[in-house]
């Protein structure tokens, strides 16, 4: 991984539109900033290296060596990444009731944690109105109202960058693939400042298969509906292939080919559907509305499950093969997808002194390809 | 005690151009003074002013210098001496009334004072009223020094009457700017009449109607008036000679350019061998005047700024005259002898007679030149930037608006006005302005660029004006915005006067010339009252403004305005106060380091803040900060800090 600075940022990343906005950038400095889920650049910055383009999941991710730091081994391309262990869940009887997208996994975990303290804050995203908007959350009664999902790419970790600046030392971050990238690139401290202590108490990713950009999705949204009425957006688990947007008095379908229509471009080039980088991966469960898939990845993650468990905030069932088998076949389609269109624009490994997207063991891509 | 009015007759004073004028005009006894303000012209109304009580008269700063015209005319129309005084652009905009007053003819003698900035030292133009005199066929003067100023607009009153016609004297920066002696003449009595006779013969020039109707008859008793002016002028002693009877080179020149021929002349001691031909009534030429002094040699040289009006006028009479005085050799403009921009000096009148009559001459060692042309690149002269002033308003408002378009990022832009904020064109105003025209252009031509959606124009449209901008010309371009529904956002850059200029009031302030309290009227609600969604908000707010901005930009089609009310630094009412103390806790100071990247001494810039480049930090100059505060909001450490000062 080769460290550039922001204007290296802007012509990699901003300019070839695979910026998505996931907020990595911002609150670093007064240069970079989002509004209504885009990234902008207010002012020209001279620094040959920056955190900006070192945190940016879009370029130079080294993959192979965000492997060996997190799981000591390189990265393996299998569909789901590297795990420990896979479930299903819902939230447990002892976890806050709220509005939840099935099963509740995610806010009843992040709720735990900070209940006991493991979390002094929590990264989180709620919404005004069908914006996402970051929130750095202490208190554990105020989870729910980040609950739900978003489906248009939010800059979250804005909210990290925040809370980090404002001396939280173990903060819980629940994010995207990318922004879960991201995350992963930050604990490394890649521009190897002196004082750096790891502040992410642990990373809780999603899984996701696309997002849309918000500046599209507003209006196309606002021609189908008071976008001040909205009060849920939805995607129930397949096989529904709609978008439910829900007001006090009616619900809106729209099927998933017209949103798809909204999904920014750099989603094609992402290789990842379960967050591989998170300690604990969340997403829904096929067929299932009321709980969801969860896939722990590292021993922290273990340690949390377990105790969310045995105090009755978390309850676990076993993932059904057919479930998994489907769920793989997913996430390597599309690792198998983005692999091969980066691949085919030269966007992996490109030779010394050049930028890349990505880097990482060209047998490993061969092999995701096949 | 005025020294302006209070000064005797015969008494030598030193008075800057402007006050020359001003003086002339109280010999004359005018009564009647409008303008609007614009440098370089601006100090003659001030003068006026100041002493309208003793001299019984009646000055004001104008709406726009239409206005001013119009007013200041129908003093004339009543009988009574009026002036009307303006920067070159302004003839401009007051040119539509006086074409028409050309042909109607005036009573009182009237005056009009262009005041133009060859080299645009003031300005965003070179404009030229010259060729206004001729076009609108009225009498040009030209003062070539101080008491000539005086003396000229003084019998530039006369003529006016002598003739019932318009007269024209212009001014430039280096005579209205500049300072010399004058000796005064009487005052006159301080009483006057005013009254408008209408109810004679329709065509009774004292006592008919005033209209340039019936056009034929009006338009050829102009031009026998203009035949009548070139007559007086063939024996005005402002026209004058100095040389040798038999001159190589005869200079023709006027205004201010007559003090840089005599200083060459001079200073190559070329007295007797270059003549010079110094014109004070340059439209319409004295015909057998010149052919008299063309007759003198074969080489003329014409020194005027900017463009050959003179030039090309005595070219027409060399042409007529050609059987009598035989073909010449002109030397000036058209053939690159001078050129034709910027304001001319001593140097380019030495440089083109050392080149006509092959002579050598250096004004300073060639060294000399070199190391002055250099210094800005050696670092012995500080680097000085076109910038704002510290805590200026305009800084924090631009900051916002910028801030505002690239959080949008569709491209946005704003289209400028006149005022200080012309500036927003450079770093200073983070480059945010990319048109800048006339006064209140800026809201006709987002006006413009507001209908062009059918074209699939997409990009926000912002125009900024001052508020005494708003009052000049701003107006009826947002009516027209407002009733053909265009697009964009106004914001008004309200710093409560006509600061650029020097705090002359304007509509929006409840005081006038005089320092009379009059009625002042509420911009926001002229704006509501055309159907304009209104907000006001304070520029040093960084946030709000920048918020309410973008909600301003994403809001459905219609004009929009948002009024930034914050009073300029540099006004009388100000001037003394601090509102905050300001430190840096260099401790925090993130400097040159990812993080900050010194946004504030490299991007915000405000000249309070300097990089120290040895520390690696961001310290304060006290002597100039004001203490707006801004610069606390911008930096992202927090190192830059304020506290509420004790008001001085």
């Amino acid at each position: 991984m080769s460290l550039f600075g922001p204007n290296e940022l802007i012509e990699d990343v901003i300019n070839k539109n695979l910026c998505i906005g996931c907020g990595a950038c911002i609150e670093l400095c007064p240069y970079f900033r989002s509004y209504k889920g885009r990234t902008a650049m207010l002012f020209p910055c001279t620094k040959e290296e920056g955190r900006c383009y070192a945190f940016c999941p879009k370029i130079e991710v080294d993959l192979d060596r965000l492997s060996e730091f997190f799981f000591q081994a390189p990265y393996s391309g299998a569909p789901l990444g590297r795990y420990r262990s896979i479930h299903t869940a819902k939230a447990g009887p002892k976890a806050d009731a709220g509005d939840f997208q099935a099963g509740g996994t995610v806010s009843a975990l992040i709720g735990f944690a900070l209940r006991k303290g493991y979390f002094d804050a929590a990264v989180l995203t709620d919404k005004e109105g069908i914006l996402p908007v970051p929130r750095i959350i202490t208190d554990p009664a105020d989870v729910s109202r980040c609950s739900t999902s978003k489906y248009t790419s939010a800059p979250t970790l804005s909210a990290l960058n925040q809370a980090v600046r404002q001396g939280y030392k173990h903060i819980g971050v629940v994010g995207t693939p990318c922004q879960v990238l991201a995350v992963a690139q930050m604990r490394m401290n890649p521009t190897a400042e002196p004082d750096f202590s790891d502040p992410i108490a642990l990373t809780l990713g999603l899984f996701c298969t696309w997002s849309v950009y918000y500046r599209a999705f507003e209006p196309f949204i606002a021609a189908r509906v008071d976008i001040s009425r909205v009060i849920k957006v939805d995607i129930p688990p397949p096989p529904a292939e709609v978008m439910e947007i829900y007001t006090a008095e009616e619900k809106i379908e729209i099927g998933l080919d017209e949103i798809r229509e909204l999904v920014p471009d750099t989603c094609s080039y992402c290789i990842d559907m379960t967050s591989e980088f998170a300690d604990i991966s969340v997403g829904v469960l096929e067929g299932r509305t009321d709980m969801n898939t969860l896939i722990v990845r590292t021993e922290r993650g273990q340690k949390i499950v377990d105790e969310a468990v045995a105090e009755g905030f978390l309850v676990l069932e076993d993932m059904p093969g057919e479930n998994l088998e489907h769920l793989q076949w997913a996430a390597g389609n599309k690792k198998k997808r983005a692999f091969a269109k980066a691949r085919e624009e030269g966007m992996i490994n490109g030779a010394e002194g050049t930028r890349s997207y990505l880097r990482v063991d060209p047998a490993t891509v061969s092999d995701c390809i096949a | 005690m005025s020294e302006l009015f209070d000064g005797k007759e015969g008494t030598q004073h030193l008075l800057m151009g402007n006050e020359a004028i001003a003086r002339g005009a109280l010999e004359a006894g005018v009564r009647v003074a409008a303008g609007y303000p614009g440098t370089p012209s601006s100090e003659i109304i001030e003068s006026l002013a100041r002493v309208a009580d003793k001299a019984n008269m009646y000055v004001e700063w104008s709406v726009n210098e239409k206005v001013a015209m119009e007013v200041a005319a129908a003093g004339s129309f009543a009988e009574l001496r009026s002036l009307t005084a303006m920067k070159q652009n302004g003839v401009n905009v007051a040119s539509d009334f006086l074409l028409h007053l050309a042909g109607s003819g005036t009573r009182g003698g009237m005056v009009l004072v262009p005041c133009e900035d060859p080299g645009a030292l003031s300005s965003i133009n070179e404009g030229e009223s010259r060729y206004f005199a001729r076009m609108m066929e009225l009498p040009l003067l030209e003062p070539g020094d101080f008491q000539e100023v005086k003396d000229m607009v003084k019998w530039a009153f006369e003529l006016s009457e002598e003739l019932r016609m318009l007269v024209v004297l212009r001014s430039v920066t280096r005579l209205s700017h500049a300072s010399g002696m004058v000796t005064y003449g009487p005052l006159p009595p301080r009483e006057a009449t005013a009254r408008f006779r209408h109810e004679g013969f329709v065509l009774d020039p004292q006592e008919g109607v005033l209209i340039s109707a019936p056009v034929g008859y009006k338009h050829e008793l102009q031009q026998g008036k203009i035949r009548k002016a070139r007559e007086m002028f063939e024996n005005s002693p402002f026209n004058t000679y100095t040389g040798p009877e038999k001159p190589e080179v005869l200079i023709i020149t006027s205004s201010a350019c007559t003090l840089y021929s005599k200083e060459a002349v001079h200073l190559l001691g070329l007295k007797d061998r270059v003549g010079i031909l110094k014109l004070g009534t340059t439209w319409p030429l004295p015909v057998n005047l010149l052919t008299r002094y063309l007759s003198l040699t074969d080489t003329i040289f014409i020194v005027e700024e900017v463009i050959p009006f003179m030039e090309e006028n005595i070219k027409v009479i060399a042409a007529e005259r050609a059987a009598e005085i035989g073909i010449k050799k002109f030397y000036g403009k058209n053939d690159g002898t001078l050129p034709m921009v910027g304001e001319l000096n001593p140097d380019f009148v030495i440089g083109a007679l050392c080149k006509i009559l092959n002579i050598e001459y250096k004004a300073r060692p060639d060294e000399y030149t070199q190391a002055a042309q250099n210094i800005p690149f050696t670092g012995e002269a500080p680097h000085r930037e076109l910038t704002f002033c510290p805590g200026c308003p305009h800084r924090a408002s631009f900051w916002s608006i910028h801030n505002a378009l690239e959080l949008d990022g569709r491209k946005g832009f704003v289209c400028g006005d006149i005022g200080c904020y012309a500036m927003a064109m450079l770093p200073t105003g983070f480059s945010v302005v990319k048109t800048v025209h006339a006064m209140g252009s800026g809201s006709g031509i987002a006006s413009g660029f507001g209908k062009l959606g059918q074209f699939h124009f997409d990009q926000p449209i912002v125009a900024v004006c001052g508020d005494s901008t708003f009052f000049h010309t701003a107006i009826p371009a947002l009516i027209n915005a407002r009733h053909h529904k265009a697009d964009f956002t106004l914001v008004i850059l309200d710093n409560s006067g006509t600061a650029m200029t020097g705090f002359q009031p304007h509509p929006g302030l409840d005081v006038n010339a005089l320092g009379d309290t009059v009625p002042s009227i509420d911009i926001a609600d002229v704006c509501r009252s055309m159907g304009a969604r209104v907000e006001v908000r304070d520029p040093f707010d960084l946030e709000e403004t920048r918020k309410v901005l973008n909600e301003l930009m994403e809001d459905e089609e219609g004009l929009k305005v948002l009024i930034l009310r914050q009073i300029c630094t540099l006004s009388p009412e100000k001037k003394a106060g601090k509102k905050y103390e300001m430190s840096i806790n260099e401790e925090i100071c993130i400097g040159e380091n990812c993080g900050c990247n010194r946004l504030c001494t490299r991007i915000f810039r405000c000249p309070g803040l300097v990089w120290d480049t040895e520390r690696q930090v961001t310290k304060l100059d006290e002597v100039i900060c004001i203490g707006c505060g801004v610069c606390a909001d911008i930096c992202p450490a927090g190192a830059i800090q304020r506290k509420e000062a004790g008001i001085s």
